[in-house]
C-alpha cells in the first residue's frame, strides 16, 4: 500500500518535472505565458538544399549497449510490446549477416561477426517507400528526410512490402497501451498506423541533433548536411571507407557504416 | 562541531569544482552541427483571427497548418493583423488554456475530431 503509494508520488512528480523543462524549452507553452519568442524557422524552406545523413562508426559501438535505442523510444513514444508481430521499432541492433545480408566479402572477421550493427531508416534518396505509398503519406522532405504525415497513412503498410531493411513497423494494436515511460516531446501514433525513425525532424527544428546521438556514450554517430563539403560527416566520408546497406538496389542510403 | 565543519568545507569545495568546470565548458563552445532556428517573435495575447471566424473555421486553419508545416516545413502562420503564430497546436492551447476548450463544444456538437489519438490532449497534460 505504502509502496504503491509512493510510486504514484514519484511517476506524478517526474510528469510535472516533465512539464517544466518542456514549457522551458517552449515546447509545451507555460499556460498564461503572454509574449514568448520561439525559435521558428520562417520561411518555407528550400527544397533539396539540405541532404541530413548519418554516419555510424559500428567499431566504437558496444555490442549490449541499448543506451541509443531505449532514448529515441522514449523520446518519440515508441511503443513496446513484448510479441514480435506487434514490435515497434525506429532503431534495433542485430548481427552482421543480418544488417549487411548481401554483402560480398567472403572472409569477414571473427571482431565483425561478433558485433552488433545498428539499423534505422536510411532516408534514402530513391526511397522505395514514397513510391508505394498510395496516399503520399510517407513522403521525400525537403531536407532528404523520409518522412511520415502520420495523419494521411490508412495502414496498408505497402511501404512496409516496399522497403528493403524493414525500417517500418506496423501498429497492430493501441501503441498507447504499451508506452510505460510518457514523453511530452513528441505525440505518440494510432493504432491502424505504420510508423518509422523520423531522423528526428522534431529535434532538428529546434536546433537539436538526434536523440539517439546524443544520447551514446560513445561517440558512434555522426550527423550532418550530406550536401555541405565542410560538413562532419562529408569529411569523414571522405577519409574513411564506409559501407551502406543493400547498395546494390539504388536506393542510395544517407545512413552510412564504418565497419 | 567537527562534522559541521567538514560538511561545509566539502560543500564549498564542491562549489568551486562545479564552477571551474563550467568556465573550462564554456571555453570550448563548439559551432552547432544543426543550424538554430533564428527568434521570431510569437504574440500570443492576440488571437488569429476574430471569435466567430474561428467558431466557423477552425478546422480549415489547423487542416492547412498541419499540410504546411509537416508536409512543406513552413512553420508560421502570418494572422491578418500582421502577428506570427507557430503553426502548432501547443499555440492554441497555449492561450485557451482552459483543459476543457475543445471538449465543451465538441461533446455538445457530438463531434469527434481524432486529434488526440496521438497528440496529447489537453486532459492528458498536466
Amino acid at each position: 500500500m505504502m509502496n504503491q503509494q509512493r510510486r504514484e508520488f514519484i511517476k506524478k512528480t517526474a510528469f510535472g518535472v516533465l512539464a517544466g523543462f518542456g514549457a522551458a524549452s517552449g515546447l509545451v507553452p507555460a499556460f498564461s505565458l503572454e509574449k514568448t519568442i520561439l525559435p521558428v524557422w520562417d520561411e518555407t524552406p528550400v527544397s533539396g538544399k539540405i541532404r541530413w545523413g548519418m554516419l555510424i562508426d559500428t567499431r566504437k559501438c558496444k555490442k549490449d549497449c541499448q543506451i541509443c535505442v531505449t532514448a529515441c523510444h522514449h523520446e518519440h513514444n515508441v511503443p513496446h510490446f513484448k510479441t514480435r508481430k506487434d514490435e515497434i521499432k525506429w532503431i534495433w541492433k542485430n548481427s552482421y549477416k543480418n544488417i549487411f545480408p548481401t554483402a560480398t566479402d567472403q572472409f569477414v572477421t571473427s571482431d565483425v561477426l561478433n558485433r552488433s550493427f545498428l539499423a534505422l531508416c536510411n532516408h534514402c534518396v530513391d526511397a522505395p517507400c514514397t513510391r508505394a505509398c498510395p496516399t503520399e503519406a510517407t513522403f521525400k522532405r525537403w531536407d532528404g528526410i523520409v518522412a511520415m504525415d502520420y495523419h494521411r497513412c490508412i495502414g496498408c503498410r505497402f511501404c512496409m512490402a516496399a522497403c528493403p531493411y524493414g525500417s517500418r513497423s506496423f501498429n497492430w494494436q493501441d501503441p498507447r497501451t504499451a508506452i510505460h515511460d510518457p514523453s511530452l516531446a513528441y505525440p505518440t501514433r494510432q493504432q491502424g498506423v505504420v510508423e518509422k525513425c523520423n531522423f528526428c525532424s522534431d529535434r532538428l527544428v529546434r536546433g537539436l541533433q538526434p536523440a539517439c546521438l546524443e544520447a551514446c556514450p560513445e561517440q558512434v554517430f555522426t550527423f550532418g548536411d550530406l550536401n555541405d563539403p565542410q560538413s562532419d560527416i562529408r569529411m569523414l566520408l571522405e577519409t574513411t571507407v564506409t559501407m551502406q546497406r543493400k547498395p546494390e538496389l539504388g536506393t542510395k542510403p544517407s545512413v552510412f557504416y564504418i565497419i | 562541531m567537527k562534522n559541521s565543519k567538514l560538511f561545509w568545507t566539502i560543500t564549498i569545495f564542491s562549489f568551486v569544482l562545479f564552477g571551474l568546470f563550467n568556465l573550462f565548458r564554456q571555453g570550448e563552445a563548439e559551432t552547432p552541427k544543426v543550424p538554430a532556428p533564428p527568434q521570431v517573435a510569437i504574440d500570443s495575447t492576440k488571437c488569429i483571427a476574430p471569435a466567430d471566424s474561428m467558431r466557423a473555421n477552425h478546422m480549415q486553419v489547423l487542416y492547412k497548418w498541419r499540410n504546411s508545416s509537416v508536409r512543406t516545413g513552413h512553420r508560421v502562420h502570418v494572422a491578418a493583423n500582421g502577428s506570427r503564430f507557430e503553426k502548432s497546436l501547443n499555440t492554441c492551447l497555449g492561450c485557451h488554456d482552459n483543459k476543457l476548450f475543445c471538449f465543451n463544444c465538441h461533446m455538445y456538437a457530438n463531434v469527434k475530431p481524432k486529434c488526440w489519438n496521438c497528440h496529447l490532449s489537453p486532459m492528458e497534460t498536466p
